[in-house]
């Protein structure tokens, strides 16, 4: 997965388009909540299961998107 | 008398303010010897109080946080800093700490539940859910058996009744699908309802959330009696007769602001033409227990007092010490199937399993100087809280009548709001509809008439 589809799930969640590679979820108003939205999105979209702390590690896309490739 | 109000909760005191403002004449009938209902206060040590009931609330309570301005309340935040507790394992002592509030458990599964529960409240008409597109269907099902077809992953079902128990104080097997996506959405959606920061649980009341109805009666004065339960309304074509315990009262109208099987347990004259709760209507369940130390000591061991657990009593505990900071408050909450087992234990044991469990969660913990424990389970004039829970087939019989009035009987409490529902903010605005449908109906008929018999005397 790359950056840009991770960010469009980003978009998507928090429903905001302001969405860069290095935007920080929790700055732009995501909870732990909306985060498991995130991590079943990209279960769906790649088959990775990242967990709650491997997203509070990247909370970005760019870094969400780096730790997707590491592991897929 | 022109108006009488039945039920000095949250709603019935807020309606009767509203009409004594714009001049009608109003009495109001409890049948406790306090005001509040759901909403009451404890004192802890002296001048602390803590809620053992309604506490919380959050910034789109917008009719609440009005009301607090107008009778000179404010707000302490909820603020949690510090690591969480989790019991979530077979093993009964598996105990674990983590920063934050995201429990041990799979995000993914976690991530499809929530997921799962947006695609079903997204399709909901909230102002009328009986007209919802899958209401039939959605309405013949349990939230249990919901959860048995869509939840796989064993985390998420693990999670799903301690949620729904926190959420609405519901096993999944008392309400329908259709209540619970109605409930979530009526709330603000599973977000705002799971959030403190920036959620329903941003903030308590400074002092307790009994200090709202405390305040309301008091502006009513001699208004408000207690020791009334009201037992029969009997109505002809000029008015009604409240007939109470010990006597009666006639006036031009009546609000019934009390929850639903308490509203079908008054005898109607004539009767109703439909129950305002079924057979399946359940009462939430919840008994709330409050563990007073002399200090908040998990805050010294880098703890927020918030833990949840599969196991009980205790389901989830939450710091909700008072501000002045005079002792450590620590509130366990015990719902679902948990509050019944617990409710029917003698109190000696309540607390020892209380103070047992606590200690296991946070370390270091002294013994407490206070227990209390607040059973909402079989308080005779609550009969279920948080609120009402709709069971199967009731959204789509109780529904098109939640506030049509039966002549002149008209319908408030929070279960008669469909924003809010079951929330204090429901509460409110179900009261302050009332009033407004009361001066429509009756108008000047109301604010002139002065006839009325009184056989208290
Ligand atoms: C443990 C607990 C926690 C809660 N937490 C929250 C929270 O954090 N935030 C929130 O917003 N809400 C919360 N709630 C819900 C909230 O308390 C209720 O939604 C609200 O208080 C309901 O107000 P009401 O006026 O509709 O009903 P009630 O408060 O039930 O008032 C009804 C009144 O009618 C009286 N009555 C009943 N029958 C008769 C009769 N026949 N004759 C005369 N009087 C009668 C009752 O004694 C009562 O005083 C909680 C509730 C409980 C129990």
């Amino acid at each position: 997965m790359n950056v840009d589809a991770v960010s469009d799930i980003f978009r998507r969640v928090l429903e905001n388009a302001e969405v860069s590679a290095d935007s920080d979820f929790f700055v732009m108003g995501g909870d732990s909540l909306l985060a498991t939205r995130v991590l079943s999105a990209i279960a769906r979209a790649c088959g990775v299961e990242l967990d709650f702390d491997d997203f509070a590690d990247a909370p970005t896309p760019g870094a969400l998107a780096k730790k997707i490739a590491s592991m897929a | 008398m022109s108006v009488v109000v039945v039920g000095a909760g949250l709603a019935g005191l807020t309606a009767a303010a509203d009409l004594a403002a714009r001049g009608v004449e109003v009495t109001v009938l409890e049948a406790r010897d306090r005001v509040g209902g759901r909403t009451h206060g404890i004192e802890v040590a002296p001048g602390s109080w803590v809620d053992a009931g309604a506490a919380y609330l959050g910034d789109r309570h917008t009719a609440l946080t009005a009301l607090m301005a107008e009778l000179d309340l404010k707000t302490t935040p909820t603020t949690m800093t510090g690591a969480s507790r989790f019991a979530l394992g077979d093993d009964q002592d598996g105990h674990r700490t983590r920063a934050g509030r995201f429990p041990p458990l799979s995000a993914v599964a976690l991530g499809e539940m929530f997921d799962a529960l947006d695609e079903l409240t997204r399709g909901l008409r909230v102002d009328a859910p009986w007209l919802s597109a899958d209401a039939a269907a959605l309405d013949t099902r349990t939230a249990a058996e919901w959860a048995r077809e869509h939840l796989r992953h064993p985390d998420a079902r693990l999670f799903f009744p301690l949620f729904l128990g926190e959420m609405m104080a519901a096993d999944p097997q008392d309400v329908s699908v259709l209540h619970m996506a109605f409930y979530l959405r009526s709330g603000g959606g599973v977000r705002y309802l799971n959030a403190f920061a920036g959620g329903a649980q941003e903030d308590r009341i400074a002092g307790g959330a009994h200090q709202l109805c405390q305040r309301l009666a008091a502006g009513l004065g001699g208004r408000v009696r207690l020791g009334e339960p009201v037992r029969a309304i009997r109505q002809d074509d000029d008015g009604v007769t409240v007939v109470t315990a010990t006597g009666s009262l006639r006036a031009r109208a009546a609000v019934v602001a009390v929850p639903p099987s308490l509203a079908d347990a008054i005898d109607y004259r004539p009767g109703l033409p439909a129950p305002r709760s079924t057979g399946r209507t359940a009462p939430g369940c919840a008994v709330k227990v409050h563990l007073v130390y002399p200090a908040p000591v998990w805050r010294e061991h880098g703890l927020s007092g918030w833990s949840v657990n599969a196991r009980g009593p205790l389901l989830s505990t939450v710091d909700d010490s008072p501000q002045d900071g005079a002792v450590g408050v620590l509130t366990g909450f015990v719902t679902g199937r948990e509050a019944h087992r617990f409710a029917a234990l003698p109190v000696g044991e309540q607390r020892e399993r209380a103070v047992a469990q606590a200690a296991r969660l946070f370390p270091g913990l002294p013994r407490p100087i206070g227990f209390h424990a607040t059973d909402w389970v079989n308080e005779d004039y609550s009969r279920g809280c948080y609120a009402a829970l709709f069971g199967p087939g009731d959204w789509l019989r109780l529904g098109p009548r939640l506030v049509t009035p039966h002549r002149r009987v008209h319908w408030a409490g929070t279960e008669t709001s469909t924003e809010f529902f079951g929330l204090m903010e429901g509460a409110i605005r179900s009261g302050r509809r009332v009033a407004a449908e009361i001066v429509t109906t009756y108008g000047a008929e109301i604010v002139t008439t002065h006839g009325w018999r009184d056989n208290h005397v």
